[in-house]
């Protein structure tokens, strides 16, 4: 069935009977072309410009706890690190929505994310690093062993002031716990 | 028994999968009619053995096998009847046989419905749905199976394994656990202190974890799933057509619907895990750039550009080769996506655990995109991709299409870059490992999605083949009045911000074309057939359901833009300590605290804290609201969960979380401290959803290809020959 007539019909592209009449339709082609390249190079420009601007402003380096605290050159600059929570140290005060806490340092030598979490949130001699959030709900995942990933800077006191908290526990995200027998709940 | 029933499914499905392959493929090549037949029985076949396997597990969860791991890991006693049904796609082994059975279905689906009509793909069809589906049944069966059981070994402990350990003892009713945790045999219990085992390790079960528990998440993965299963039949397809050497519109004819099906699913997915983070994760927003909600987004938006390219295709018979790529990269998005997910390659709050099948999927992965590319190289060195049509205007519809497809994929790469490419290309190559922040996206995403939205505003009015600047502004004059109109208002009651005002402007745009597109089709239908209005305005959906869904979808986009801009960037936020009686205000509201309903227990056994609130503006209260505080069962700290009590409004959100109280003061006088958000416009973004949906479903729906009168009279003249 033909087009309706609501519908947009399909026209003819300029040809070179029409506007671009007396040039070679080669020539007409090429000149299309050029306007195609010339505005695909220009998006190309903006999109690059634009990931470079977003990149200044947002890329941060993902660094451990002892990197952040022995190198002096990440003082005070924004970075992201991944440290292991000590339970004990965690402090909330719920009024004022201020958290803190200590991260260790995991050791990247063991390939269990799990276990890693484990040893270096209960080896006293791991590097640790008090951690302070404010403005910030606690989140249920903040306990003993689990992975903080911050996003903040160091300060002169050796504090890591966290804008963004995220927390993964890995006691219940690793699959192929075996059940122990002992003792109820996990 | 499940566990038998489920692995002997599993490992048939896959025998089955494998086989259709060689079978669909060598029975094309030689022209033997019979084993292409066979292949696809074969393909067939894999669904309803999969749907077994995984009914098996789905028996397993109800009726509390916690002899089987995977029970164990996801459910617990105290787990209600729905969550253990949902628990069969709530951790990583669960969900990847559901992933096979979607995929299954699809495959199923696809091979029932296009048999007949499209029969020189279909053996390649069959051969690339059942490679990927072969690949993911092998995953589950070899690496992650969801039907591994626990064994006893001879020293009394626990070990795992999906078949019986030499020396190994299946868990049985004479096995017995005594306070200390020793394993003791006998027939009648050994002391009045001991449990029988199988007790034992329902007391000790995990459960699903609680963000897990709300009707976004039980919904939100399936949806998923189906999105990205249903990714693969459009790329099937395509590479049938490059094998097959069909290369007409027929693979874009047969996948038009499984594309915007998937697509659906894929909008559904994003949409309710954007309402999951709002309503469970306590911060006030629904998406935030986290790597694993990119993975989601990147086959979304190469699937949305490759449903607007295939348009040129068959009106024009143009990029030919674009859509080839955009298909293989729709799929390769879907999988790259299932692997970030799952292998641990990134940290998120929504990924699973590290595991084993990382390297499979990585491999995977790039030996299908390598074969699909060589096959296009190979189609397009041969001229066989070569468009019909060179010639078209400036600001023709497929040039703007084109523009389109270009900020479609330059958001892809800029999020993709954002996401994956930095992080792993810093580690590689710079030995350091530098990640992009939300600021990154924020700076980035932007200024594409305004062109986009821009360009959805113009495209649609733009004709095939040629547009003149004079006819396409004199198109724009009446939705241009309307979105100058819309900003006057919107500035003189208060919307100041520059950046608020050309994001409106551009999704009002966008929104105000397609209702003048439609309105505009439905009055010329009604000044050609005379019908009345709403008649007209049914006739132009039934006539045209593409066109006119399409711009159901638009709109349904311009409203979900309009809530993220109102949602973004008037946001408010504060926190307080409250005694009871006293309130806080935020913008033009007032949150009274009425007092603390403390150790509720629910029906589930989890012990709730619940605020009673009262939100009141210009002193008249308008809600009830009761944010809670969930602590379930088990004794680890993530065990609890914050639940916001909100007073939802199409205009705003008052969103308020209880965040802490003191548990010293007489019950009922507790004070308690509150974070309260309120978030302007940000329903829109699930009201607009539905629009979208409802758009997609349009454009799916059959449509007649021939009116009813004449279907009528064909209809008619074949009775009366049959009767005849």
């Amino acid at each position: 069935m033909a087009q309706a007539a609501w519908e947009k019909p399909v026209a003819d592209a300029p040809s070179a009977s029409g506007r671009d009449a007396g040039k070679p339709a080669a020539a007409a082609r090429r000149g299309e072309r050029l306007k195609f390249l010339i505005g695909g190079l220009l998006m190309v420009g903006a999109v690059i410009f634009l990931i470079a601007q977003g990149m200044s402003a947002g890329a941060r380096f993902f660094i451990t706890v002892e990197e952040t605290v022995s190198d002096p050159a990440y003082l005070g600059q924004s970075v992201r690190v991944s440290g292991a929570v000590i339970g004990e140290t965690i402090r909330y005060d719920a009024e004022n929505l201020i958290i803190e806490f200590e991260v260790a340092h995991v050791p990247d030598n063991i390939p269990n994310a799990g276990e890693a979490l484990h040893q270096a949130a209960n080896d006293p001699n791991a590097t640790r690093m008090r951690v302070r959030v404010e403005n910030q709900v606690k989140p249920e995942l903040l306990q003993h062993e689990a992975q903080a990933i911050m996003t903040g800077s160091l300060d002169e006191n050796g504090v890591f002031h966290a804008t963004e908290l995220n927390l993964k526990c890995p006691s219940r995200f690793i699959e192929g716990t075996v059940p122990s027998l002992g003792q109820s709940g996990t | 028994m499940l566990a038998e029933i489920g692995l002997v499914s599993l490992a048939l499905a896959f025998i089955a999968a494998l086989y259709a392959i060689p079978a669909s493929v060598m029975g094309a090549r030689v022209e033997r009619t019979a084993w292409v037949v066979s292949g696809r029985n074969a393909a067939l076949l894999t669904f309803p053995l999969l749907l077994i396997a995984a009914l098996a597990l789905m028996a397993a969860l109800v009726g509390e096998h916690y002899e089987i791991a995977y029970v164990w890991q996801t459910t617990n006693p105290s787990t209600p009847l729905f969550y253990r049904i949902t628990a069969l796609w709530g951790s990583q082994q669960g969900s990847l046989l559901f992933w096979c059975v979607i995929m299954g279905a699809f495959a199923a689906a696809a091979l029932a419905f296009n048999w007949r009509a499209y029969q020189r793909l279909m053996p390649y069809v069959i051969a690339y749905t059942m490679a990927t589906l072969a690949f993911f049944i092998g995953l589950t069966l070899l690496l992650e199976n969801p039907f591994a059981r626990y064994w006893v070994s001879l020293e009394g402990t626990l070990i795992t394994g999906v078949i019986q350990p030499a020396g190994a003892l299946p868990i049985a009713a004479d096995q017995w656990v005594q306070p200390d945790g020793t394993l003791v045999f006998a027939v009648n219990a050994p002391n009045a202190d001991a449990v029988p085992l199988m007790t034992r390790l329902g007391q000790t079960a995990n459960g699903l974890n609680p963000l897990l528990r709300h009707f976004g998440m039980i919904i939100h993965p399936p949806m998923l799933y189906l999105g990205f299963t249903g990714m693969v039949i459009p790329f099937a397809f395509a590479m049938a057509a490059l094998a097959s050497g069909d290369l007409s519109t027929n693979w874009i004819k047969a996948t038009r619907r499984w594309n915007l099906t998937a697509w659906l699913f894929l909008s559904l997915g994003l949409i309710l895990g954007g309402r999951w983070a709002y309503d469970v994760l306590g911060w006030g927003g629904y998406w935030g750039w986290d790597p694993v909600e990119n993975a989601a987004f990147l086959p979304w938006l190469i699937g949305t550009a490759f449903i607007h390219s295939v348009m040129i295709q068959e009106k024009r018979g143009m990029l030919k080769v674009w859509n080839m790529f955009l298909v293989i990269f729709t799929f390769s998005a879907v999988i790259f996506g299932t692997f970030a997910t799952r292998s641990g390659l990134v940290d998120s709050v929504h990924s699973f655990a590290q595991s084993a099948i990382g390297v499979p999927m990585f491999a995977f992965w790039a030996i299908m995109t390598l074969i699909s590319v060589g096959l296009i190289l190979y189609r397009w060195q041969r001229g066989d991709l070569k468009d019909e049509t060179h010639r078209t205007g400036i600001l023709s519809r497929e040039t703007l299409f084109v523009l389109n497809n270009v900020v479609f994929v330059a958001l892809t790469l800029a999020i993709f870059w954002g996401s994956f490419g930095a992080p792993i290309l810093s580690e590689l190559f710079m030995g350091t490992d530098i990640t992009l922040g939300v600021e990154y996206f924020n700076a980035v995403t932007p200024p594409l999605f305004l062109i986009l939205y821009l360009l959805m505003g113009i495209a649609p009015l733009s004709a095939w083949g040629a547009m003149s600047v004079g006819r396409l502004g004199r198109a724009l004059v009446v939705p241009a009045a309307l979105t100058v109109a819309c900003l006057v208002v919107m500035v003189i009651f208060g919307t100041r911000l520059p950046a608020a005002l050309v994001g409106y402007g551009a999704v009002l745009l966008a929104g105000f074309v397609a209702i003048y597109e439609t309105a505009r089709g439905a009055w010329a239908r009604r000044r050609a057939t005379g019908e009345a209005l709403l008649a007209a305005s049914l006739g132009i959906f039934a006539r045209n359901r593409r066109r006119y869904g399409g711009f159901i979808v638009h709109l349904g986009i311009s409203v979900i833009g309009i809530g993220v801009i109102g949602s973004t960037l008037y946001q408010q936020e504060t926190q307080r300590t409250l005694n009871v009686g006293g309130s806080l205000t935020l913008g033009d509201y007032t949150v009274r605290y009425d007092g603390l309903d403390a150790g509720q227990i629910a029906e589930d056994g989890r012990v709730m804290d619940i605020a009673n609130l009262t939100v009141l503006r210009d002193g008249a209260e308008v809600a009830q609201i009761r944010p809670r505080h969930d602590l379930f069962p088990g004794d680890g700290a993530m065990n609890s969960m914050n639940i916001a009590g909100a007073h939802s409004t199409l205009e705003t959100d008052v969103y308020v979380l209880l965040v802490g109280w003191d548990t010293d003061a007489a019950p009922g006088r507790e004070s308690a401290t509150f974070k309260v958000y309120v978030n302007p416009l940000i329903n829109l973004v699930w009201w607009g959803g539905l629009v979208l949906i409802l758009g997609t479903l349009i454009s799916v729906a059959p449509q007649d290809s021939l009116p009813s009168r004449v279907r009528a009279q064909v209809t008619g003249t074949k009775r009366a020959g049959a009767a005849a």
